[in-house]
């Protein structure tokens, strides 16, 4: 077994581990690969962050950026890709490249650039956990990269103001919704019945936007209204990240939670299927316009086919 | 340029390439290229195939919901990994700068312009790297990542003709584009396109695509002015 590995990231609230999507991915990515990290939060203490959140720290070795952490567990043998073929793991590349380029820049304009976000929600809570005097210089110096990022690759021309900006890059987040709703589908994980890399980082960058509370929230919105990814995000912090009182799962239930879990999962899938199938009953011609010529002739038809139509 | 080409050849199109120094200033976003047909002018990959397909003519039809999903992912990709690298083997790598890029992007213009430009646009490449996190990378991260993104895309090509099998789509122009211009650009070292070489199936993709919509007896015409075009350009 490899060393003990302790992985410094930022805090959670709302019912997530944490509210930073690339910390929720390496601890998503952990859970599913039983990697056994020790999760430190990053709270108000003197021990500043620096440089890039989440750091992983395996005896002498630091590794900073999610991509690279992970990798990292899968050469101690923590993978959870085991069981892809080549072409799903080329797919799951895909995808997270899709991820960052369209909805990332939505995300970060959520938290971090949309005025009444972040003074009321973001920055009291980023400088809740950071010492002062830091508190006060690193949330605007985080905003401040946000909103860098997203000039320098989203703002060029023909745009050329921040609400043009804004408009297309929560135009581009919805599509990528859209998106990876239609490829979920309704399968449980995106790649079958285990959960993988992909399903890590969708879920790093979704459950934020899904379970944090702010006053602007046109993409939680837009995301409440694609059932099967809200449903993807509830599943995996109610199997994976059961947190108690004292921050760590009981062993002793675990396996009647854990069958609690596969049953209502399949409840859940049922009820999926049922709905899809009544949507597509609902969707098809119950009379055929040809019919229609003759119901008029009868004078009984009339009544009878508009209370027919009701009838679910 | 060449995954324009590619796509509209794809459609049946014909097209006429012209090189003009002032290029990106005659273009409405300022990104090259741009097409102009009859009192129109079209920029940038998306909006040209929205307005191809508005004008009826479509590549990606024949594929359901979950194979578009996939293949606007696969876009990304590739424009995240193989453009942001093309643009850091060519601004950030200092050798390269020097010896190619700087006076070829200043060649059009007389000193001191020349120079001020490329300084001016190598900045803004800069930053913009260090935005998303690609200024810390060494040339040899960022071969290893072109390499994963030629992996992944050899993967999901495997044997087939196509990336969606018999029918062309934007994403195989825009794999070729992206390419062909890796396989035949001189650089200072060849690393690059020896990366890509390593996966015969893209050559060969590119091989069938070149000789399938760039050659031929009445297609002369658009290829020798776009090797022609490419000659000036690429030294």
């Amino acid at each position: 077994m490899a060393a003990a590995m302790e992985l410094s990231c930022w805090g959670g609230d709302w019912g997530l581990p944490s509210l930073h999507p690339e910390s929720l991915t390496v601890m998503a990515y952990a859970k599913f690969s039983g990697a056994p990290l020790t999760v430190n939060t990053i709270n108000n203490s003197w021990r500043a962050p620096k440089g890039d959140i989440p750091v992983l720290v395996s005896e002498d070795i630091v590794i900073s950026q999610p991509a690279k952490i992970l990798n990292f567990l899968r050469k101690q043998k923590y993978n959870a890709d085991y069981e892809l073929s080549a072409k799903q793991g080329a797919d799951t590349l895909a995808y997270i490249a899709l991820l960052e380029e369209k909805l990332l820049p939505a995300l970060l304009h959520t938290f971090w650039i949309e005025a009444e976000n972040y003074c009321s929600v973001t920055k009291p809570w980023f400088a809740s956990r950071i010492a002062f005097p830091l508190s006060l210089y690193l949330p605007g110096k985080m905003s401040r990269e946000a909103l860098n990022r997203i000039l320098l690759t989203k703002g060029g021309p023909p745009l050329y103001s921040l609400t043009e900006v804004e408009a297309q890059i929560y135009r581009d987040a919805k599509e990528c919704l859209n998106l990876l709703s239609k490829r979920l589908g309704t399968s449980q994980f995106f790649f079958g019945d285990t959960p993988t890399t992909l399903d890590a980082f969708v879920f790093g960058f979704l459950a934020p936007i899904y379970k944090v509370c702010f006053p602007r929230v046109q993409l939680q919105e837009h995301l409440k209204q694609l059932p099967n990814l809200c449903r993807f995000c509830d599943d995996i912090l109610t199997c994976y990240f059961r947190l108690t009182v004292s921050g760590h799962s009981p062993t002793g239930q675990d396996t009647a939670d854990a069958n609690l879990q596969k049953l209502t999962q399949l409840v859940n899938k049922e009820s999926n299927l049922i709905e899809k199938m009544d949507d597509n009953l609902r969707k098809s011609p119950q009379h055929p316009p040809r019919k229609l010529t003759t119901l008029k002739l009868a004078a009984g038809g009339e009544e009878s086919s508009p209370l027919s139509r009701l009838s679910p | 340029t060449l995954c324009f080409q590619a796509f509209l050849q794809m459609c049946n199109l014909p097209i006429q390439v012209i090189c003009r120094a002032n290029a990106e200033y005659m273009s409405p976003s300022g990104k090259l290229p741009f097409i102009h047909v009859g009192n129109q002018v079209v920029s940038e990959l998306g909006p040209i195939v929205q307005f191809v397909k508005a004008k009826g003519h479509s590549l990606s039809d024949g594929l359901d919901e979950v194979q578009k999903a996939e293949m606007k992912a696969y876009m990304e990709l590739v424009n995240n990994m193989l453009l942001t690298a093309e643009l850091y083997l060519q601004w950030c790598d200092d050798v390269t700068v020097e010896e190619i890029t700087h006076p070829r992007y200043g060649s059009p213009y007389p000193w001191p312009l020349n120079r001020i430009l490329s300084y001016q646009k190598q900045w803004e490449v800069r930053r913009k790297m260090k935005a998303i996190g690609w200024a810390g990378k060494t040339l040899e991260q960022v071969l290893e990542d072109v390499d994963q993104c030629c992996h992944a895309l050899s993967q999901r090509l495997g044997t087939q003709p196509y990336f969606f099998n018999k029918q062309p789509t934007e994403l195989d122009a825009l794999v070729f584009g992206h390419l062909f211009t890796i396989l035949t650009t001189q650089l200072i070292t060849d690393e690059l396109s020896e990366k890509v070489k390593n996966y015969s199936n893209l050559t060969a993709f590119c091989r069938r695509i070149e000789q399938q919509y760039f050659e031929g007896p009445d297609k002369d015409g658009a290829t020798a002015a776009a090797r022609s075009a490419k000659r000036p350009l690429l030294r």
